[in-house]
């Protein structure tokens, strides 16, 4: 018989490093029949889940090294060698799996559970999810809690109402004062979004130098916090300023609330450094694609920039080589595009790719978050917070429900490319826009870097850990 | 100056071309002035020697000598001047020569050579290496602050602080007040009366602050002309707002946590909230307005009265500090500060009625004040009553039917 088989050489190997004296014992047996869970016997399925369960609970909370059941014990333990021999994990053998990334596994399992229909392995994991997930604890506690709720509302098929009503809730406590102070604190500390502005601000004052009437198109979310540098530059590197007009295109509601507020300060700021200065503000759009030249107020002596900064990814997949082809119509001098290293978009019909693709980005942000903020940052929370939305959206609602914008299937950078030299061909970023990237990145924590990308591919890559997390890029016609 | 005397031309030893990166090994320091190796120049009251013309000069001011003596007192010897070699420069010419041969040097490479220098810090880009090497020495360490009071030690956020700033209101009233007064007033005015928002909500302690500058004149005028839109209507403005008052103490703490738990239920909560909004706004707001009046108000949509008593402690207190804030600079502050600041208020609310605004700064100091304690609050409303709704919700779902086995469980 399977299980007892098991048994044999797990005692065979005998490396349970930990001799806890008897607590192993009067769990060992019961832990044996364990590893041939996945994929799960119909046989005593539920008190090997529910057994796990507390073992997992217990020693997230004990954190413990003695009750060394090294699978799901949250600690890395090196002495445990034999795991990922004996736990096959029923196809999932990934043999880096450790005990420490428990919500990813148990995310995984319930993401493929849900796409086989598997009703009573959803709801185990459903169950088990809910009672480690926490939105306050750890990263692992967090992650679990906010994919929780997306693959709840992928069973429930309730994923429209939840994302809806998150983006009620944001908006109402979403003001001017808050929403400065996170993205200031977060540019603070982390080069997350600075790296795009520094990068597309060097390549849009190299493109258009010279010219003495600029026209810069926005399309962002960032609330105008790239263009402060960039007025400055325009006044100090130059005996005659030019005039700047900015329109910024925003696709976000909760961004639309704070657009008066921040067109007073940015105007003012202007006056300060003495450029002359003009401020337009495009909102209500449900879709990129209907923007035109008219509706920009783009005219003829101006030298236009676009600048896309995180807003590709909102337009509809089917749509974006007719966007890409608008801002082509505008006869641009340089188009800056801006995105998050993550590929939603190729993924999109198959959940449990989608899933783990989904899971993976995310991770890696919020670990970022994690390493960056103080441990009791209210921005940092604030900003998981922001990413609920984003998840909901992606793996529990439907691509053909029309939204407001919203949608995030975000695309690599290679893919984007591909995109973009339809319409346009691509610009290098010189040696000091590189130079000034780097001296950027020096002021941060390390574990930051650039990445040039290899010879097919175009624009630059900030790397978190070695891995490659925001790309930006510049075109033009 | 004689033309004679000026036509030196700055060729000898001057295209040394540094060599980026040449300070390994560094060069041991030449120390001027030392007792061995006097300046050229001495000073004829302490005898000190300098290398150049024109520290001497500097010193000699130190000294405070009477007029006469302030004068060359040996007779002027022909001196060598220097002149860029670059032709369209102002400093060809000989009535524009400089000095000495070492400033004519920077100057050539900072104005016409190429910046080959650069700081590793902040990027900066120098052509001169004395140059480069001075910034070395401070880049990093100074320190910027604004007039909030907040330090920074990096340039960019420093600037990007700046420009979001709430003291930057304050500081360009002042440094514009005279010059661009006009175009200030007016693009205030009609910035705020495009968006509508103080249709119903001015207080009526705004016209006070228009008494306290009636000393000045040509603002007036304006100031007059626009706020008599507000003021004609602050009589019912004032009436709402105490209607208004009184409702907002009806209604619970913003961030409740039974938002969080609307997913698990299938109540219609949207729809209901709307209908509220008419009921406090008046007929302000239509019912499915997807416009910015409906998504930036921040009143609580909720009737569940979890009464949170600071909260009603808060409006009247950010109430009266708004006023205060307002009241206390009025005599330093010029019309359009002022008016500015008003634009403020109303601003922040964005487009709502007054009445959002109350929201807005309650949220505010909810946040940012009592952050810990709304967070908390939320917390633990959001996991019991997912752990609870997931039990009672997996209950109605058809397809998960195998529930016999775990209500006990709880």
């Amino acid at each position: 018989m399977k299980l007892s088989s098991a048994k044999i050489s797990k005692e065979s190997k005998g490396t349970s490093p930990s001799h806890g004296g008897h607590h192993k014992n009067s769990f060992h047996s019961k832990r044996q029949s364990h590893h041939s869970i996945l994929p799960l016997q119909p046989v005593d399925q539920l008190e090997q889940w529910s057994s796990v369960a507390v073992d997992m609970y217990n020693n997230s909370s004990s954190n413990n090294n003695d009750n060394n059941h090294h699978h799901y014990q949250p600690q890395t333990s090196h002495t445990s060698t034999s795991r990922s021999s004996d736990y096959s994990a029923g196809g999932d053998g990934d043999p880096s799996a450790t005990g420490n990334k428990w919500a990813s596994r148990l995310l995984k399992e319930c993401a493929r559970a849900i796409f086989d229909k598997d009703s009573s392995k959803i709801h185990h994991l459903l169950w088990m999810l809910n009672e480690l997930a926490s939105p306050y604890g750890d990263c692992e506690q967090k992650l679990a809690s906010y994919f929780l709720q997306a693959l709840f509302c992928k069973a429930t098929e309730s994923g429209q109402r939840c994302f809806k009503t998150l983006t009620l809730v944001a908006e109402k406590s979403h003001c001017f004062d808050s929403a400065r102070k996170l993205i200031l604190k977060f540019q603070e500390v982390s080069p997350w979004t600075t790296f795009g502005h520094v990068a597309a601000n060097g390549a849009i004052l190299e493109a258009l130098d010279g010219e003495p009437k600029l026209h810069i198109i926005d399309i962002s979310n960032t609330l105008c916090t790239q263009w402060p540098t960039l007025l400055e530059a325009l006044a100090t590197r130059n005996d005659d300023t030019p005039h700047l007009k900015l329109t910024v295109v925003v696709t976000a509601n909760i961004v639309r609330s704070v657009m008066k507020e921040i067109s007073q300060r940015m105007e003012k700021f202007a006056r300060l450094m003495g450029v002359p200065f003009e401020f337009n503000v495009i909102s209500g759009l449900n879709h990129l694609g209907q923007l035109t030249k008219e509706a920009l107020g783009v005219v003829e002596d101006e030298a236009v920039a676009v600048n896309c900064m995180g807003a590709l990814r909102r337009v509809p997949v089917e749509g974006r080589a007719a966007v890409i082809g608008m801002f082509r119509s505008l006869g641009p001098k340089v188009v800056t595009v801006v995105e998050e290293e993550a590929d939603f978009s190729s993924t999109r019909y198959d959940f449990v790719k989608c899933f783990e693709e989904c899971l993976r980005f995310y991770t890696v942000y919020f670990e970022m978050l994690e390493e960056s903020f103080t441990p009791t940052s209210n921005e940092k929370l604030m900003l998981e917070r922001e990413c609920s939305r984003g998840i909901v959206r992606v793996l529990a609602c439907d691509d053909d429900q029309d939204n407001e914008g919203e949608r995030e299937r975000r695309e690599r950078g290679s893919q984007w490319s591909e995109r973009l030299k339809e319409a346009f061909s691509s610009v290098g970023f010189s040696d000091d826009v590189v130079d000034d990237v780097k001296a950027l990145l020096k002021r941060y924590k390390p574990g930051w870097a650039l990445a040039q990308p290899y010879q097919n591919e175009t624009g630059l890559y900030l790397t978190w850990k070695e891995e490659p997390v925001v790309w930006v890029s510049a075109w033009k016609p | 100056m004689p033309e004679t005397m000026a036509e030196e031309p700055v060729s000898n030893g001057f295209m040394q071309n540094p060599v980026p990166g040449s300070n390994n090994p560094p060069v041991a320091k030449r120390k001027r002035n030392l007792p061995g190796t006097p300046g050229k120049f001495l000073c004829e009251i302490c005898g000190k020697g300098f290398q150049r013309d024109q520290n001497l000069q500097l010193h000699r001011r130190g000294h405070n000598l009477p007029w006469k003596l302030k004068q060359r007192t040996t007779k002027e010897v022909r001196k060598r001047v220097y002149v860029c070699p670059e032709k369209t420069c102002v400093h060809h010419h000989p009535s524009r020569a400089l000095g000495d041969l070492t400033g004519i040097k920077k100057h050539f490479y900072r104005k016409h050579g190429e910046k080959k220098w650069k700081c590793e810090k902040c990027s900066k880009r120098y052509a001169v290496q004395s140059d480069w090497k001075a910034h070395s020495k401070t880049c990093g360490t100074r320190e910027y602050k604004c007039d909030c009071g907040t330090l920074f030690s990096r340039r960019d956020s420093f600037i990007t602080h700046r420009a979001f700033c709430d003291a930057l209101a304050e500081e360009t009233a002042r440094v514009n007040a005279a010059s661009s007064m006009h175009s200030l007033a007016t693009t205030n005015f009609s910035y705020q009366l495009m968006g509508n928002p103080l249709d119903t909500g001015m207080p009526q302690h705004f016209p006070s602050i228009f008494k306290t500058i009636s000393s000045n004149d040509e603002t007036i005028d304006q100031t007059r002309r626009g706020f008599s839109l507000w003021m004609g209507q602050a009589p019912q403005g004032h009436d709402s707002i105490g209607k208004s008052l009184q409702e907002i103490q009806q209604f619970g703490s913003l961030n409740s946590g039974s938002m969080y738990s609307d997913p698990l239920v299938s109540t219609s909560n949207p729809p209901a909230s709307d209908y509220q909004l008419n009921w406090v706004f008046g007929n302000k707001v239509s019912s499915g307005n997807a416009e910015d009046q409906l998504t930036s108000t921040s009143l609580p949509l909720n009737n569940n009265v979890k009464e949170n008593g600071t909260q009603l402690v808060s409006i009247p207190s950010l109430f009266s500090t708004q006023h205060q804030s307002q009241q206390t600079p009025s005599f330093s502050m010029s019309a359009t500060a002022l008016l500015q600041k008003a634009a403020q208020i109303g601003a922040t609310s964005t487009d709502t009625s007054f009445l959002g605004s109350f929201g807005t700064k309650c949220n505010n100091s909810q946040i940012q004040d009592g952050s810990k304690y709304s967070d908390l609050y939320v917390s633990n409303t959001q996991t019991t009553t997912l752990g609870r709704d997931m039990e009672n919700s997996a209950n109605d779902i058809s397809t998960l039917n195998q529930l016999q086995m775990y209500p006990a469980k709880r």
